[in-house]
């Protein structure tokens, strides 16, 4: 699901461009493009604090790019990563660039998130008027949200250009307050680390530098990149008498592994493991200072903070199951094949969305919420199913209402009205709240399973692994390629028990696994 | 030099600790203004009853939608507005306040949000209430059971904010009278009118009791020390601007009369 809707979206980036990257970034300069987003940002969403995948834990809580300890990724990430670079060139990872700002350097600076659940603030006044120069984290203006008033801070050091609102107005999280023009050269401090970017292995051709352009000077011109410098320089070989196997002549680091290995200076097997990860670490190294950075968390990123840390006062458990797709993947194919209609894209979703609440009407406990401070739960009559998707601004969760009362293909029709709402960062407070239980397609992007926090005050939250072909054991004991999801299933123990769950999740995967058991319930 | 040892040994931040009786509720909502913008301390504010009855409504009440504008006008009632968001509340000597202001980073795991503030004072309270009444922070405010003693308003700036309650000691009932029915109420409101959704503390406690247990349960979080309460509020700060005011007769008759077609050429004469 994630990963196709990145990839078409990679093309609208080469349509749309830098103007793209500038109003996701503009938003939210800590969080990375979409494409390489998988965690949360935005709204707080506290879930998916750590994966036993192949993703590394992010290095600051908005869950940017990989850390830089020379984790390897796959294929997927490797080309939504490349292209970010491409694009952004040199200036990727420096501050300007994470801020994405266009030639102009005018941002937008959205009305950040002022705490869980609240959607919109009226505008109180304004400390600055247009044509002012102001300094980060000076206040800007104030609003009032419920109970309280709060001054709204500058990320940026710039010069206000225009003011969208009055005092008076009714303000949406995320809309855009004022725009600021900031200077490239005082980029914010609030940038991503210069360490940051990432080794990239190499699996598509040729070498990739992090964004640093190669290096052309010296040796006589031999194209390659500092590290491959670095490690001909450790092994005593001089460059210009190496052939390079790269793009235009590019000399790689496998061309003087090769070499040192034919001169004798290494064993041909290879350099051991830890000299190895010493590469792939001297490699991360950029050219520019690696000294520390403070980032200051704001926005999304801190309301993360909060909410990821009132979740995990939640006493959790987890259940794991492993689900047979092979029906379900046979009738979305059925279903696309089928389909008149050329806007409607069937995925599985829908159908495990609708198998879910199908399974929520037996189990109603797990459609709940509870309130510590009333010590109630409330068994809620809606099946609203989040389904976190990743936008611009990070990961949101808008809600399907009503599921319970939905039919597959209306069901399929509003996902996408969702998906397209979400990209555009356009949902509304009616779309993001109300929800009673979280559906995570975490799979889409990568990962075996995941283990999720509850999206409180919801009791139960479901991370969904990736569909994979494994071999199964039939009664006769012939092996048989099965398509296998692992699921993963947290919930809050104060008010679920793991027999409660476990019935509720057999009665799902039942429905998953047999998907004609739908026709039971047709009226 | 001993506090700030003892302090330094605890872990815990200092507040300061001032105590008030009878203070007029627009000098005292000033002092928190002054208190929360012109200082870097973390201070709790405690006053035992305001004085004659006042209407104070939040940074953007509109008298038109919150007050019966006629008899309050006849009644001569004063109407503030202060500085920090929520809604409007009448007090008088019977009500109690109690006003946190507090460093961003003073309390652990608490972040300068709503909601973070709002849980935490719940918690604090909590303690305050134990075994007393059916107490829960409802929503954003103080109940016992579902009638609310205790409203909460706050402010948050860059580096501090200011969370404060004007708990219902006890009210006079004609005085809610001068208070329309919000448009923008909790939930478990439920529609209803000001006699059946509030009640009044003094039938839990003693007023000395609750002033004693809130700052007991303070201890917890901080090291609070007591401050002169004239040294604090006759302090004078240079170039500080309030924003907590007391609406004219005027502006008040102008809300009035904009609520009636009929009369707006009259008030225009004036």
């Amino acid at each position: 699901m994630i990963p196709i809707r990145i990839l078409n979206r990679k093309r609208a980036w080469a349509a749309v461009g830098r103007r793209f990257l500038t109003s996701h970034a503009a938003q939210n300069p800590l969080s990375p493009p979409p494409a390489a987003a998988a965690f949360p940002g935005h709204h707080g969403l506290p879930f998916l604090s750590h994966l036993s995948s192949r993703l590394a834990r992010p290095s600051h809580a908005g869950a940017g790019f990989p850390s830089s300890e020379g984790v390897s990724i796959g294929n997927f990430e490797l080309i939504l990563i490349v292209l970010l670079c491409w694009r952004w060139k040199r200036r990727c990872f420096s501050g300007s660039a994470a801020a994405g700002l266009p030639e102009d350097g005018t941002v937008d600076v959205p009305l950040a998130q002022t705490g869980e659940g609240i959607a919109e603030c009226e505008l109180l006044q304004w400390f600055v008027k247009e044509g002012d120069e102001v300094d980060e984290f000076q206040p800007l203006c104030e609003v009032q949200s419920d109970k309280a008033t709060i001054e709204i801070t500058s990320r940026y050091k710039g010069r206000v250009s225009r003011m969208l609102y009055v005092p008076g107005d009714i303000v949406k999280v995320g809309e855009t307050l004022l725009k600021m023009v900031v200077d490239e050269s005082q980029a914010p401090v609030q940038s991503v680390d210069s360490q940051v970017p990432i080794k990239v292995s190499g699996n598509l051709d040729g070498e990739l530098s992090s964004g640093a352009d190669l290096n052309t000077t010296g040796s006589g011109g031999v194209l390659c990149t500092p590290a491959v410098r670095h490690l001909a320089k450790q092994y005593g070989i001089s460059l210009s008498g190496i052939q390079g196997s790269g793009k235009s002549g590019r000399v790689l680091k496998e061309d003087i592994l090769k070499y040192a290995a034919q001169k004798g200076i290494i064993e041909s097997s290879g350099i051991p493991l830890g000299d190895q990860l010493q590469d792939e670490l001297g490699s991360v190294q950029v050219i520019e200072n690696p000294s520390d950075k403070k980032v200051t968390l704001r926005g999304f990123q801190r309301a993360m903070v909060k909410t990821m840390s009132m979740a995990a006062k939640v006493p959790h458990f987890y259940f794991v199951e492993d689900i047979k797709c092979d029906a379900l993947v046979e009738l979305k194919a059925s279903f696309q094949k089928q389909t008149t209609d050329p806007g409607v894209k069937h995925t599985f979703l829908p159908l495990l969305i609708k198998a879910l609440s199908s399974a929520l009407s037996l189990y109603p406990l797990v459609n709940s919420s509870f309130n510590e401070d009333a010590m109630e739960v409330v068994l809620k009559g809606s099946h609203n199913i989040g389904i976190a998707m990743a936008t611009p601004s990070g990961l949101v969760v808008p809600n399907i209402k009503n599921v319970q009362s939905l039919s597959i293909l209306e069901i399929t029709m509003e996902l996408a009205r969702l998906q397209q709402l979400a990209l555009a960062n356009k949902l509304s407070p009616e779309d993001i709240t109300g929800g009673t239980v979280t559906l995570s397609n975490i799979g889409a992007i990568g990962g075996k399973f995941g283990s999720p926090l509850l999206n409180l005050p919801e009791v139960a939250i479901i991370a969904m692994g990736r569909i994979q072909k494994v071999p199964h054991f039939d009664e006769k004991g012939n092996v048989y390629p099965a398509s296998i999801m692992t699921v993963n299933i947290g919930a809050d123990h104060r008010v679920l028990d793991g027999a409660t769950v476990a019935r509720f999740c057999s009665e799902w995967k039942r429905l998953i696994e047999k998907p004609e058991l739908f026709i039971l319930q047709l009226r | 030099m001993g506090i700030l040892r003892q302090s330094e040994k605890l872990g815990l931040p200092l507040m300061n600790l001032v105590r008030f009786k009878g203070m007029p509720i627009l000098d005292q909502l000033k002092l928190e203004e002054k208190l929360l913008r012109t200082t870097s301390d973390n201070w709790c504010i405690v006053n035992d009853g305001a004085d004659a009855p006042t209407i104070v409504m939040g940074v953007s009440g509109k008298p038109a939608e919150l007050l019966e504008l006629e008899s309050v006008i006849g009644d001569n009632v004063p109407v503030i507005k202060r500085f920090t968001g929520g809604g409007t509340v009448i007090v008088d000597e019977g009500t109690i306040f109690v006003t946190l202001i507090c460093n961003k980073d003073a309390v652990p795991k608490v972040q300068p949000y709503p909601r973070s503030i709002m849980s935490w004072s719940g918690k604090l309270y909590d303690e305050v209430f134990q075994g007393i009444g059916d107490f829960q922070l409802r929503e954003n405010d103080y109940v016992f059971g579902n009638r609310k003693f205790g409203g909460n308003a706050q402010s948050i700036t860059k580096d501090r904010w200011i969370h404060h309650t004007s708990f219902l000691w006890d009210y006079e009932d004609r005085n809610m009278t001068y208070l329309k029915l919000p448009s923008r109420a909790p939930e478990y409101r439920s529609a209803r009118d000001h006699t059946e959704f509030v009640c009044r503390m003094r039938e839990y406690l003693q007023r000395s009791a609750f002033i004693d247990k809130t700052i007991k349960a303070l201890d917890n979080y901080f090291l609070v020390q007591p401050a002169n309460p004239s040294e604090v509020s006759s302090c004078q700060v240079a170039k500080f601007a309030h924003s907590t005011r007391l609406l004219s007769k005027q502006e008040l008759e102008d809300a009035c009369s904009s609520t009636k077609p009929g009369t707006i050429a009259q008030s225009a004469s004036i």
